[in-house]
């Protein structure tokens, strides 16, 4: 009897291959001999106006093929790239173009894209380019673009892409009527995805065939395709995209097109030729995307008990030079503050505001970590004006799980409304303070302080919509051997997703799980698909997925049915084998289920002699019977009402340095809804990793731009990121799991909840160490680093 | 980025004022300068070979000289661009004299570097400038010095009496030395800024 994979913690079949070093990314396809390389030439200055541009130099470099520049672009290619995510808020949308026309807005916005034989010629024909610059007045930082005496681009007053307000009651009016309240000012700074492997794209046209197949390192192949035929002239038919192995994406790659994406097909069917661009690593920091930098202005107003009366927030966001993302990140902020709790009252106004940066993007949380960060630090506020216990104020605010669905009353990032459908808070409170030793630590601390050592422990809770819409498919094919060849559209950076669709195909249909084989990412084998972000792939696509193994069961069943004489209810699969339920001599097995359901004329081998005409098939009925198709095959699709809302609660213990203002993790303990889960070993994984890039953004990393726009801190070398030996060498986990009614597996997605709240625990963690001594001591911005520790403690001395 | 410094050349300050707006002295003395060309009064183009790291390249670029102040100061504007990067740099330049016959150079520099250099190498770009102007200044100490060491020569030398308003072009000596010329057109200041072109630099690659 086989035993059902969900809920196991089966090894990734994944690792195999990455292990060895015989993972497949975009730079390492078409290593054909005549494959062209692409650099780009990009701007050294954060606002300028181009006022030439002399090739002159390049063309007569051997080994150079072509150069493009602005001027070079026709019909679509020569429009602004497109604004991916509208919106009625989004008055003054902006995006760049493929090559800068005109003007440049941020250091590293592509100019001219040269193509040569090898990446050295490229980029020493990139050296030869000449351009003149007219530097305008660069904007950098929220405070430039609020005070808007210089503008990043003309037509936009204020520097402001968009303005939007959200409500439910009347916060201002609850908050004035309120018996205490509290204001807050809060900021967070720049950071970005850094994946490991960058951008990459390599474009081959056949002008046999007419196509044009791109493979690109990105989280949405089935929008990348959809951009290029458009770009390009050419009918959806007749491209193909495929999104091999991806070395990380963390949200950047969800954006599309970047230049690359587009320039590279562009030269390889100009030239005839393979072309391959791959991103370097200063190149990833300046010309693709970053997030997290907004600044929040809150006020307050609640009971005796911390009750929330009202909540007034307002804030700014960066959005960088463009906004082909929309407003995605600060909707996800302005909504997904208001986490676990039910404010009664709650109005935000935010503004998305224009800098002479590299525009801004989802990254892992998306929006999330802010409002987390915002809404935890007016709870610690809160319990500290009132002395209380931080858990007891949660407590109060709680959304109860007997209120689900919980209506928010704000429209989420999807469109849809904010609404919570399932959820257990207070069991989560109690798990998170169990595993800490949140009433324990008073105890530890007076005894660390008697040693003098200053420890602190903080608590933040995170509500995370997950697996939104619109839709995601799923094709499950039974082959003749019995191997089954499952594809869904979407694109995998690294969660395992070959091993937990594996373990859902193999659940429901009765097959070994050695035999399913996942694709991914391929518009050749899923053209409908949508992409991976927002925690949503395991919701989407493992929902389709099972849809469509279901389908192929019910097939398998009816098939076999005729075969042995029995009804399909009578009928089960174990291991890859159809037996009539208690008398296990009556068999047959998925392969030869898969033969006869293709009537042959023609035989191939052994096997498929027992589909030929005169071997199957009642002579009184048509070979496929109506209604019915050839082949063992199943697809389906997923479209939920609304996402579904996962949620959790981290706790840390850290200590920090008298002296040095060093601040060390002592203890982090993580408890995760995620509804059931498929793989724990692969959700825990999420989590430590989501866990350690939390770290990074609450301790070390920054993107240092200077007032000139210049970003000074564009390489590994001076970008802190946490090495392992940053990372909590145990984080203790806690699963809680109240399924979600909104899909067939009541699952929630996990991909992003690791770095939810990590700007927030930190934060409060340190404040608490800090306050022995200093009861006055508040943490209002992150990342804080040791220096800005230590600089907050002379403030408070 | 803001750059400060100030340097000692033990000569006096009329001495080094002179040896500082003289260009056969500058392109001698500028750390990885090959070429000067005068485009006017207190105008220069030039082109410097410089590194900051591993990022190494050669920029053109002007130097502009204004609000001159005999023997007491000068404003230098400085514009490059090269592969690796590009600056764009106003330094203030002051001279006194902290006992006789010795000249404090003191400058503060404003710049704004870009591209590659501004990214990956900025970090170093403080240490690295300073390290240039002491190296600069003490070229021009050797300099006066040693006024019989070579001198860079106009290209295509003229008679100086029909210099003026033509372009004049000096390439870096074969060896590092230079005597002053005073009554050349007046040139550069240098000190900290037109390090700052070079600015770069971290190891630097003399041209022979």
């Amino acid at each position: 009897m086989t035993t059902k994979l969900m809920g196991q913690k089966v090894q990734r079949v994944e690792d195999q291959r990455f292990l060895r070093g015989q993972g497949r990314y975009v730079d390492d396809v078409a290593v054909e001999r005549d494959l062209l390389h692409a650099a780009v030439l990009r701007s050294p200055h954060a606002h300028a106006r181009i006022v030439d541009i002399d090739v002159a130099d390049v063309l007569d470099v051997e080994g150079v093929h072509a150069v493009w520049t602005y001027e070079d672009l026709t019909g679509p290619m020569s429009e602004p790239l497109p604004l991916l995510i509208p919106h009625p808020d989004l008055t003054h949308g902006r995006t760049q173009y493929a090559l800068a026309k005109d003007e440049v807005n941020y250091v590293g916005e592509a100019i001219a894209f040269v193509v040569a034989d090898d990446r050295y010629v490229a980029e020493d024909a990139v050296d030869r380019i000449r351009v003149r610059y007219e530097p305008l007045p660069p904007v950098v930082g929220i405070d430039a673009a609020r005070a808007a005496d210089r503008l990043v681009h003309d037509d936009v007053p204020g520097n402001i892409g968009a303005r939007m307000e959200q409500s439910v009651g009347d916060a201002p009016a609850a908050i004035k009527a309120a018996p205490h309240t509290l204001t807050l000012d809060l900021t967070v700074e720049r950071s970005a995805c850094t994946p490991l492997e960058g951008r990459g794209t390599v474009a081959r046209w056949d002008p046999d065939l007419n196509r044009l197949q791109v493979w690109t390192s990105t989280q949405s192949s089935t929008g990348v395709r959809a951009v290029v035929a458009v770009k390009l002239g050419l009918d959806l038919g007749q491209v193909d995209v495929i999104t091999p192995d991806v070395g990380g994406g963390f949200g950047v790659k969800i954006n599309h097109p970047w230049p690359e994406e587009l320039l590279v097909p562009l030269a390889a069917r100009a030239l005839g030729r393979t072309v391959k661009f791959t991103e370097d690593r200063r190149e990833h920091f300046i010309s693709s995307a970053h997030e997290r930098g907004q600044v929040h202005h809150i006020e307050v107003g609640f009971d005796d008990d911390g009750r929330l009366l009202g909540l007034d927030v307002e804030f700014w966001h960066d959005h960088g030079a463009y906004t082909p993302y929309g407003l995605i990140v600060p909707i996800i902020t302005s909504t997904q503050l208001l986490g676990p709790y039910k404010p009664q009252n709650y109005r935000v106004v935010f503004e998305s505001l224009y800098t002479n940066t590299v525009m801004v993007t989802p990254y892992r949380g998306a929006g999330r970590p802010q409002g987390c960060y915002a809404m935890e630090r007016t709870m610690d506020a809160i319990a500290s004006y009132l002395g209380k216990d931080r858990t007891e104020v949660r407590s109060v605010n709680f959304i109860q799980p007997d209120e689900f669905p919980f209506d928010q009353g704000l429209i989420f990032q999807d469109g849809r409304e904010l609404e919570y459908d399932s959820g257990d808070y207070p069991a989560s409170l109690e798990k998170i303070k169990a595993l800490v030793g949140w009433d324990e630590f008073p105890a530890f601390q007076a005894e660390m302080a008697a040693q003098g050592r200053h420890v602190g422990i903080g608590l933040a809770c995170y509500v995370e919509g997950t697996g939104v819409g619109p839709y995601e498919g799923a094709h499950v094919h039974i082959e003749t051997s019995g191997k089954v060849k499952v594809a869904t559209g979407l694109t995998t950076q690294g969660q395992g997703h070959q091993t937990v669709f594996a373990q859902l195909v193999a659940d429901e249909l009765g097959c070994s799980f050695e035999d399913v084989e996942v694709v991914t990412g391929d518009t050749r084998r899923m053209p409908y698909a949508v992409g991976t972000f927002a925690s949503r792939a395991a919701v989407m696509s493992g929902s389709a997925i099972h849809l469509a193994a279901k389908r192929a069961k019910e097939k398998v069943l009816k098939i076999a049915a005729d075969a042995l004489e029995a009804a399909p209810e009578d009928l089960e699969i174990v291991d890859g084998v159809v037996s009539v339920k208690g008398s296990p001599g009556s068999s047959i097995d998925l392969g030869t289920v898969s033969v006869l359901s293709n009537p042959l004329r023609y035989a191939f081998d052994e096997a498929s002699k027992a589909a030929t005409q005169f071997s199957v098939g009642d002579p009184g009925k048509p070979p496929v019977p109506e209604d019915e198709e050839p082949g063992l095959e199943g697809k389906d699709f997923y479209s939920p009402e609304r996402a579904t809302f996962a949620s959790g609660m981290h706790a840390v213990i850290v200590e920090t340095d008298p002296e040095t203002a060093e601040i060390r993790i002592l203890k982090y303990a993580v408890v995760h809804d995620c509804g059931h889960l498929i793989n724990p070993m692969i959700v825990e994984g999420q989590i430590h990793g989501g866990v350690a890039q939390g770290v990074g953004g609450a301790l070390y990393e920054r993107m240092a731009y200077d007032e000139s726009g210049q970003l000074l801190n564009a390489s590994f070398m001076d970008f802190l990121m946490p090495y392992v030996t940053e990372v909590p060498d145990g984080i203790d986990i806690d699963h809680l799991e109240t399924p979600s009614p909104l899909n067939p597996l009541g699952i929630k997605g996990a991909g992003e909840a690791g770095v939810i709240p990590s700007a927030a625990v930190f934060a409060a963690a340190i404040e608490d160490a800090e306050r022995v001594g200093r009861p006055e001591f508040t943490v209002t911005a992150m990342p804080i680093s040791p220096s800005e520790l230590f600089a907050l403690r002379q403030e408070h001395s | 980025m803001k750059i400060t410094g100030s340097d000692v050349i033990p000569f006096p300050v009329t001495q080094v004022w002179d040896s500082l707006l003289d260009p056969q002295v500058l392109v001698a003395t500028i750390p990885g300068c090959e070429r000067l060309e005068t485009t006017g009064e207190h105008t220069y183009d030039m082109t410097v070979t410089a590194g900051v790291a591993a990022i190494k390249g050669t920029y053109a670029g002007s130097c502009a000289l204004s609000d001159l102040v005999e023997h007491e100061s000068l404003v230098m504007r400085l514009q490059g661009a090269g592969a690796p990067g590009t600056i764009d740099a106003t330094v203030q330049v002051y001279f006194t004299e902290p006992e006789p016959g010795h000249t404090r150079i003191d400058y503060d520099a404003d710049a704004v570097v870009g591209g590659m250099v501004g990214g990956v190498g900025q970090r170093m770009l403080t240490s690295v400038s300073k390290r240039m102007a002491a190296e600069f200044f003490g070229n021009v100490g050797a300099a006066i010095a040693s006024p019989s060491l070579a001198v860079a020569a106009p290209v295509g030398a003229m008679p100086p009496g029909e210099r003026s308003g033509m372009p004049q072009v000096y390439t870096a000596p074969a060896r590092p030395g230079l005597a002053p010329s005073p009554d050349f057109a007046k040139g550069i200041a240098v000190g900290a800024g037109l390090v700052l072109l070079g600015v770069l630099a971290g190891s630097l690659r003399r041209r022979r």
